[in-house]
């Protein structure tokens, strides 16, 4: 067996394992598994347009998450995704509303310059105090989680709030239709380009360059690749720069795109879930465009449950995080197995 | 100026719990992203306990029981099955903060906050204007001692410290470092269920859905400035505490002139300036295990 065959094998065993976990949590809130599962199933890929869901919810994951493997793989925890993805959000809408009123060649570009680069910068200070002071960036990315979090709830309050938008949730002036690269269903080919785009590019920045090939020996052996002289401050600042802009670029997507128009706490799982599949596909870039679709699959599913099947969506969030406690986990069984074919 | 030491009181006694407990947890070696979640499982079994039985006991008797499961979950999963600790413990914090979410929803059909008729018992009149605080409070600072006893004045605190720092050395005299990381962790799912509890039924009697806002990471953080002493910690709570209600303060003050969003962001830019000058005091604070052994597996 392959090593790629049996690290594919050792994360199904942990997503049954997680899953098993889901189905007792669900039992004891008084849910029957098997209807709650079939429901998600039903909701995530087998009702009308389930498909076409799926990608609407897996793109923007898709992007976010490349971006999380990026900083993955170079050895920095990079966990702030959700920040960054606001930051984006946040700043796109600024220079949307900024720029209101001029035509769409230039307001969308601009748009997209300012989302990445917010998202950028909200990702570069945790790597600067990372790398110039070895503050955790674990510690400081999740508070720009909730700092971010918090900006976009005074943002949609305040200096965008939509006047006459009532209810609940503050959000912003709906943008003009002109300036929307898809409609709210949330599939059109510019999305679809942006992610292919993305895709390949960070795919031959990882496989193809230096960059990828000493980013990668960093995140396994900090020590030598720094002894062979490479610069690791550069190395990990143009990782924190490379993850924190394509979350901020999802976010720009998710704002021009499906949302039109910020809203306070949009998304709140987005982040944790890139981080998800990024895990998942144990950080191949090819592997994250396959499990995206999984996990855009049963985010589309979220919207579903209460809906349709009258179940909480919340039950998403307890199979993402059931996932999460056990995808790193390394079974002893299953490596004993291995080396017991091995041996052979 | 009482009612800012109460204020202070208020909000400090939960995180300083929960930085107990982080304490305990980095010194068996373990970084426990996980609290946040088990505070909230804390603060959500107290309340929602309160309400089906109307007993402050056994409310506090089933938040105990369920983060001391929870814990003993999350050691499996990092110990026995060698799980990357940090996406394992935000993995426990989303199941917590999406368990409790799904466990409301489940039992009223809404999302909306869960109150009880009453909460935690009060130190009583007798005190004057501090006897709104709950006995909790009290019982604080005898568990701070206890704790610092724990640690640092006992055999097991010595192996406990042991099996963080050289487990190598700590087996080699035949100490099981894996019981004694379960006991560490164990005792931190008590102390996280009676800091969610504080939170929840201590003053306002209410849980609502990630009340906990970050408090869990905060006496993480609290922890590491503490440089993992259960004394320095309290006091690094103490401070996030202070800022936190300090934000409070200025909302009262500055009224609408200060968007409150912001200020409510200060105890989140005290967390960050706390890890960054213990990383500049103590050159660097950098998990125990990088992320190199999840790829090479």
């Amino acid at each position: 067996m392959s090593d790629r065959i049996v690290s594919i094998i050792r994360a199904l065993i942990f997503i049954v394992l997680a899953l098993a976990l889901c189905g007792v949590i669900f039992s004891i809130a008084g849910y029957s598994a098997t209807g709650m599962f079939q429901a998600i199933i039903d909701g995530a890929f087998f009702r009308n347009n389930a498909l076409t869901h799926a990608l609407r919810w897996g793109m923007p994951l898709f992007i976010t998450a490349v971006g999380v493997a990026i900083s993955f793989r170079a050895g920095y925890f990079n966990i702030g995704a959700q920040g960054q993805f606001y930051m984006g959000a946040i700043c796109a809408a600024f220079a949307a509303d900024w720029l209101n009123g001029l035509p769409a060649a230039i307001v969308i570009p601009v748009c997209f310059l300012a989302g990445t680069t917010g998202g950028a910068l909200w990702s570069l200070w945790p790597g600067l105090l990372r790398l110039k002071s070895g503050a955790d960036e674990v510690i400081t990315t999740l508070m720009g989680n909730f700092l971010a979090g918090l900006l976009l709830v005074y943002v949609t309050s305040g200096p965008l709030k939509d006047p006459s938008g009532s209810g609940q949730q503050a959000s912003s002036t709906p943008l003009d239709a002109a300036y929307r690269i898809s409609t709210s269903a949330g599939l059109s080919p510019v999305i679809i380009a942006i992610a292919a785009l993305v895709g390949i590019s960070m795919w031959l920045l990882v496989n193809r360059t230096a960059y990828g090939v000493l980013s990668g020996l960093a995140g396994r052996n900090a020590t030598m690749v720094n002894w062979q002289g490479a610069k690791l401050v550069n190395i990990g600042l143009a990782s924190f720069i490379i993850s924190g802009a394509l979350a901020g670029l999802a976010g720009t997507v998710e704002l021009l795109g499906p949302n039109g128009r910020l809203a306070s706490g949009f998304l709140p799982a987005h982040g944790f879930t890139a981080i998800l599949i990024a895990l998942v596909a144990n950080l191949s870039i090819t592997g994250i465009a396959i499990v995206a679709f999984f996990f855009g699959g049963l985010a589309s599913a979220a919207l579903y449950l209460p809906v349709i099947a009258g179940l909480p969506a919340t039950a998403i969030e307890i199979i993402n995080a059931s996932i999460a406690l056990f995808i790193t986990a390394k079974s002893g069984v299953i490596d004993r197995l291995v080396r017991w074919r091995k041996g052979r | 100026m009482h009612d800012i030491i109460i204020a202070i009181l208020r909000s400090g006694t939960p995180l300083i719990y929960v930085t107990l407990a982080a304490v305990i947890a980095q010194r068996a070696g373990i970084w426990h992203l996980g609290l946040e979640g088990l505070m909230i499982v804390g603060a959500c079994a107290t309340i929602l306990t309160i309400v089906a039985t109307g007993s402050v006991f056994i409310a506090l008797c089933v938040a105990i029981v369920l983060c001391v499961l929870m814990s003993i979950l999350f050691w499996f999963v990092v110990e026995k099955l060698k799980a990357n600790q940090i996406i394992a413990g935000l993995g426990l914090t989303g199941l917590g903060l999406g368990g409790t979410a799904f466990a409301v929803e489940a039992i009223f059909g809404t999302q909306a906050a869960v109150s009880a008729e009453f909460g935690l018992p009060r130190i009583g009149p007798m005190f004057g204007s501090y006897g709104v605080l709950s006995i909790l409070v009290v019982l604080m600072p005898v568990c701070v001692i206890f704790m610092w006893v724990l640690l640092r004045r006992t055999r097991f605190g010595l192996r406990l410290a042991a099996s963080g720092e050289h487990p190598f050395a700590a087996r080699s005299v035949g100490v099981r470092t894996d019981l004694m990381r379960l006991a560490a962790l164990m005792i931190g799912g008590v102390l996280c269920a009676i800091g969610g509890a504080e939170l929840a039924a201590g003053s306002l009697q209410i849980f609502s859905q990630n009340m906990t806002a970050g408090r869990g990471f905060m006496a993480f953080t609290a922890a590491i400035f503490g440089a993992g002493q259960p004394i320095g910690a309290t006091l690094a709570a103490v401070f996030f505490a202070v800022v936190g209600a300090a934000g409070i303060r200025a909302q009262l003050v500055f009224g609408d002139r200060v968007p409150h969003d912001l200020l409510l962001g200060l105890p989140y830019i005290a967390t960050i300036f706390g890890i960054w000058l213990s990383a500049k005091l103590r050159g660097g604070t950098k998990a125990v295990t990088g992320f190199g052994e999840l790829r090479d597996s």
